[in-house]
């Protein structure tokens, strides 16, 4: 594996960590601070397993890691990590999300033009 | 907007070095298709600021030229490519900046969901690809994504 090919590999990694609602959720609390598996189970309504499910992948996508504590093992943030993702991948899909968005809006003008001409356009071409 | 940021998922599948976009859309395929493929309609959506495009010219068969080119007081950035499969409504393939690109819709109950598959063949193209593909000046860091997953908690 080249360098690129391991940066890609950990990328798509971080990617696909980001890409369940439930961990970006865990991410933004630890932005607040760090926090023990305890600690998310109650906010999040999720069992146990289920968390440490989330944080194991988020520790292998290097998002996370475990604090100093050895008896609460609190988990946080590596804002580096965050950076890395956020560099690539945020204005990217900012950038589609706001292609997205416009073409939302111009189906909805398409429908609307389309019912006001569909009577006409039904005689004249035999289709609505 | 928060729901908004919601709507698009972007995934990165490793293995194929592709980069997958899904967004649901409340209109049937045929409609979805026409608005990628009718110079009209994508001159009205495809700028992310929502500036209508200065040029846009469709040759809309195998073999057919694509060029998206917006303006903006930044500069001129422009998107080309050739079409590659055509399959209303549900089926668009092309080439452009070294990649291949694959829009697929498939409809239930009357909405659309499209989903934009952007093959890279190589980790190096991936890399390369994102860079390209980003307007200059709208590189953002980590106050973005802490914007972004804030967003996602409301």
């Amino acid at each position: 594996m080249t360098i690129n090919e391991l940066r890609a590999d950990q990328l798509s990694k971080a990617f696909s960590a980001l890409a369940d609602p439930t961990r970006r959720a865990i991410l933004a609390r630890l932005l607040v601070s760090e926090a023990t598996v305890s600690e998310l189970v109650t906010p999040f309504e999720l069992s146990q397993p289920t968390i440490s499910q989330h944080l194991r992948v988020l520790e292998d996508a290097g998002f996370i890691e475990r604090g100093r504590d050895a008896q609460r093992r609190p988990r946080k943030l590596v804002a580096i990590a965050l950076k890395d993702v956020a560099d690539w991948l945020e204005p990217f899909r900012r950038q589609w999300e706001g292609r997205f968005d416009n073409l939302d809006r111009h189906l909805a003008r398409m429908s609307k033009k389309e019912k006001q001409h569909g009577a006409s356009s039904r005689r004249h071409q035999g289709r609505g | 907007m928060a729901r908004a940021v919601a709507d698009t998922k972007v995934v990165v599948d490793r293995d194929t070095h592709t980069i997958v976009l899904v967004r649901m859309f409340a209109a049937p395929c045929e409609q979805v298709f026409e608005a990628w493929t009718r110079p009209e309609h994508v001159a009205c959506w495809w700028d992310p600021a929502g500036q209508p495009l200065a040029e846009c010219e469709i040759d809309l068969r195998p073999g057919g030229a694509f060029r998206f080119v917006n303006r903006h007081s930044s500069g001129a950035h422009q998107f080309a490519g050739v079409y590659r499969e055509i399959a209303p409504p549900h089926y668009l393939v092309f080439e452009a900046m070294g990649t291949v690109g694959r829009i697929v819709l498939e409809q239930t109950d009357g909405k659309t969901r499209l989903s934009v598959r952007i093959e890279c063949g190589s980790a190096a193209k991936l890399e390369q690809f994102l860079k390209m593909g980003i307007d200059a000046g709208t590189a953002k860091t980590l106050d973005n994504l802490v914007a972004y997953v804030s967003a996602m908690r409301r």
